[in-house]
């Protein structure tokens, strides 16, 4: 039981930033190889304000160092927390808009010398910068303790009085309900007139400028979006964790791991991206419990593997299926039978009559645009749509 | 008797270079920044690690080794790797992903590596050791000559290579227009494997020296990259000498001023960077065109005004001036990463091409009017 909650809380977080990384690299073209410093930093600051700020309302260790005495602190928090459960919900929401603010704006600043250059200097600037921040995060010790891991207030502490793996589930359904709020967010605005822009951009840039487009402006404001939810999502998986420590943060886990799911789901499809991050957990989660059978007959730490075997698989399949499992699609504003009418509105009343599909055929159809438009309900007078490709 | 801070600014300076040179090779050939660069800087790292723990010899015999090392992992990455991708088309952010990924597949084979050096042969500070011991030469570390003097020399081989060799000229004529290189019998594919080849053997190199003045460890190369590349940016990447030359600055720059931050540049210095900022700033403004190198040169010469005006008012306001003079302390260790970082930053916005682009002569004739 709890595999499979750990399973789906991975599922749901890694789904959520790589979700944000194909908005900034799949739809806008920029690589973002200093992913890990935004989700750290929401994790750091909205873990970290949370604690501080529950101490300070609960009036818990207010004459001690936080950092210092961490866990003695956090433990009343925890203990409080039980009894006034608006204040950890507070807490929640708080610590998400801390971290959506952070990361706001830790992307624009990482973003802000690089916007009218290429690719190749943004993603090694973000790269940059990534590095530059994880040592900060390293050695400024009253922000998350240094290389000392800290303890944040858990907010599901009630629901652990409840019985065992009962906080956790709680704690993965918040994440779940995260990772579908960014999904359709995300959905929303790539099927919108915005959408297209920032294929534009992504695209073609001479062409979006003579168009009227800022491209800069653009790629700035996707990337602080992006890095928002990233940061929320870190600020989430603090919370399940319970703690924050610079250990966790590495460039493998938190960069390395979403831009696989990127090019292994495909690049600029949110489906897909659903997909690959599901055949991530998958395959990763699997490795996890095969691990340590194999350790016996191999003479090095058996999480090594993991290094190559992840990054023999992102070159695998860059050279044999660089789109990724799911081709992106172009995508229609409006759905297909409302685009239908307006191109060829023939309806009975006009004289014609619509084709007479057969039902078979109907449903196949309606299946295989599944990811291709949302569902609709059928309408009056079902004119025929014409079969465009693409 | 130079100052330790001196020779560590050299030795660092030295290996930037070199390093710098190698990266800008690979990009001016393959046009793809090699984010597995630091790896190779690694390869070396163990190599002389590995000369000198396993079998008792000296990190100068390690360097070869490193060299080599490097040559062929380099080698074996653009032919199994990049030119496969690029041929199959890539576009250049899918091939940096694919460098990338290749860097942490570097990860587990140091890992493996240092496992097998740990828990097989008992070298127990394989994963993370201090430097190296060195030979002594006139009351100073060895690498103190070594290092600047493999600079020199590098810098000549690749200077004659390039002009006086039928293989140089055809490399630059490679990197300069390739279809048009192959059209007059060029090996444009060889040319940019030897390329290559040179380029990790820089990097190996560079790794071994480095052990012999830091403490280093399997994520020591890797953490680099960002400093070789804003080398690489500041001297221009499509430059090798602009490589050396901006390896050369941000190396002796992030020792010099991160020591500099520390201890305080005194009176004098403060006064010497105040007026390096406003005089700087002044030019940007006048003389470029782009708007945001005049915001940098405002932000700079504002920056240089205050800071005059603070100390010679005595310091009223805790802002910066003071700590310029007296230093901001310990603290200030973590911001050695910044700084190149900063020059990077910087140089993206006023000379994106790098310093080896500015005509000086055009400059200074606009002067002169």
């Amino acid at each position: 039981m709890s595999f499979s909650i750990d399973f789906i809380e991975f599922y749901a977080l890694y789904l959520a930033i790589s979700l944000s990384l194909n908005l900034e690299f799949g739809y806008t073209g920029i690589p973002n190889f200093g992913k890990v410093m935004f989700i750290a930093g929401g994790a750091a600051f909205g873990g970290a304000v949370a604690g501080r700020l529950a101490a300070n309302i609960l009036g818990v260790g207010t004459n001690l160092d936080f950092i210092t005495f961490n866990a003695r602190i956090i433990t009343q928090v925890n203990n409080d927390l039980v009894t006034d459960p608006t204040l950890a919900v507070e807490l929640v929401v708080i610590a998400l808009v801390v971290a959506a603010l952070v990361g706001g704006f830790l992307g624009f600043l990482a973003s802000y010398p690089a916007l009218r250059l290429r690719e190749d200097y943004l993603g090694l600037l973000l790269l940059g910068t990534a590095q530059f921040f994880d040592v900060v995060l390293r050695t400024y010790t009253p922000l998350i303790g240094g290389s000392q891991p800290i303890f944040v207030p858990d907010p599901y502490y009630y629901w652990s009085t409840l019985g065992p793996g009962v906080r956790d589930l709680i704690a993965m359904m918040v994440m779940v309900a995260f990772a579908i709020a960014v999904f359709i967010f995300i959905e929303k605005v790539v099927r919108s007139p915005l959408g297209r822009t920032l294929r534009a951009v992504r695209d073609n840039e001479d062409a979006s400028s003579s168009l009227g487009k800022d491209n800069a402006k653009m790629r700035r404001n996707v990337l602080i979006v992006a890095s928002a939810i990233a940061a929320m999502a870190g600020a989430l998986y603090s919370f399940y964790v319970g703690s924050v420590e610079y250990d966790t943060w590495t460039r493998f886990a938190w960069t390395f791991w979403p831009f696989l799911i990127v090019i292994m789901g495909g690049v600029g499809n949110n489906a897909g991206i659903a997909l690959g991050a599901f055949f991530f957990t998958l395959l990763f989660k699997g490795l996890e419990q095969v691990q340590p059978y194999l350790q016996p007959y191999i003479f090095f730490n058996v999480n090594w593997l993991q290094d190559f075997l992840l990054a023999g698989l992102l070159i695998v399949i860059l050279y044999v299926r660089p789109d990724g499992i799911m081709r992106e699609k172009s995508s229609h504003t409006l759905n297909k039978s409302i685009l239908g009418k307006i191109v060829n509105p023939k309806g009975v009343e006009n004289g014609g009559s619509g084709v007479n599909e057969g039902r078979i055929s109907r449903i196949f159809r309606s299946f295989s645009s599944l990811f291709h438009r949302k569902s609709s309900p059928a309408p009056e007078n079902q004119a025929e749509v014409p079969e465009k490709t693409g | 008797m130079v100052p330790e801070y001196l020779i560590s600014a050299l030795v660092y300076a030295s290996l930037f270079a070199m390093m710098a040179m190698g990266l800008t090779l690979t990009y001016m050939t393959t046009k793809v920044p090699n984010f597995a660069y630091g790896s190779f800087v690694t390869l070396g790292i163990y190599s002389s690690y590995t000369m000198v723990k396993v079998y008792n010899s000296t990190p100068y015999v390690g360097s070869a080794l490193g060299f080599v090392v490097g040559a062929l992992v380099s080698a074996l990455m653009y032919i199994a790797i990049l030119r496969p991708l690029a041929r199959r088309g890539s576009s250049l952010v899918s091939l940096m992903i694919a460098t990338f990924g290749v860097d942490i597949g570097f990860i587990g084979v140091f890992g493996v590596y240092t496992d097998y050096l740990q828990y097989n042969l008992g070298h127990i500070d394989a994963p993370q050791f201090y430097a190296l011991p060195d030979f002594s030469l006139w009351g100073y570390s060895g690498v103190t000559f070594a290092a600047p003097i493999s600079v020199v020399v590098i810098v000549l081989a690749i200077y004659l290579l390039f002009t006086r060799t039928k293989f140089g000229v055809a490399m630059r004529a490679a990197v300069e227009n390739p279809p048009l290189a192959r059209v007059l019998g060029i090996n444009v594919d060889m040319v940019t494997t030897v390329s290559w080849m040179l380029a990790g053997g820089f990097a190996g190199y560079a790794g071994a020296l480095l052990t012999l003045q830091l403490p280093a460890g399997t994520a020591t190369g890797s953490n680099f990259i960002v400093e070789i590349f804003s080398s690489s940016v500041l001297g221009g990447l499509t430059s090798i000498f602009g490589a050396a030359v901006g390896g050369l600055i941000i190396g002796g720059s992030e020792i010099l001023v991160t020591l500099g931050l520390g201890l305080g540049f005194g009176t004098p210095g403060a006064v010497i960077i105040a007026a390096v900022f406003l005089l700087g700033g002044m030019l940007l403004i006048r003389s470029s065109a782009r708007m945001r190198a005049r915001v940098v040169g405002i932000v700079l010469a504002g920056f240089g005004v205050w800071i005059i005006a603070d100390m010679v008012a005595g310091f009223p306001v805790d802002f910066m001036s003071y700590e310029l003079v007296n230093g901001f302390g310990p603290n200030v260790t973590p911001f050695q990463q910044a700084i190149p970082l900063l020059i990077m930053v910087a140089t993206l916005m006023i000379i994106p091409q790098g310093i080896f682009s500015i005509n000086f002569r055009r400059l200074l004739r606009r002067e002169k009017k």
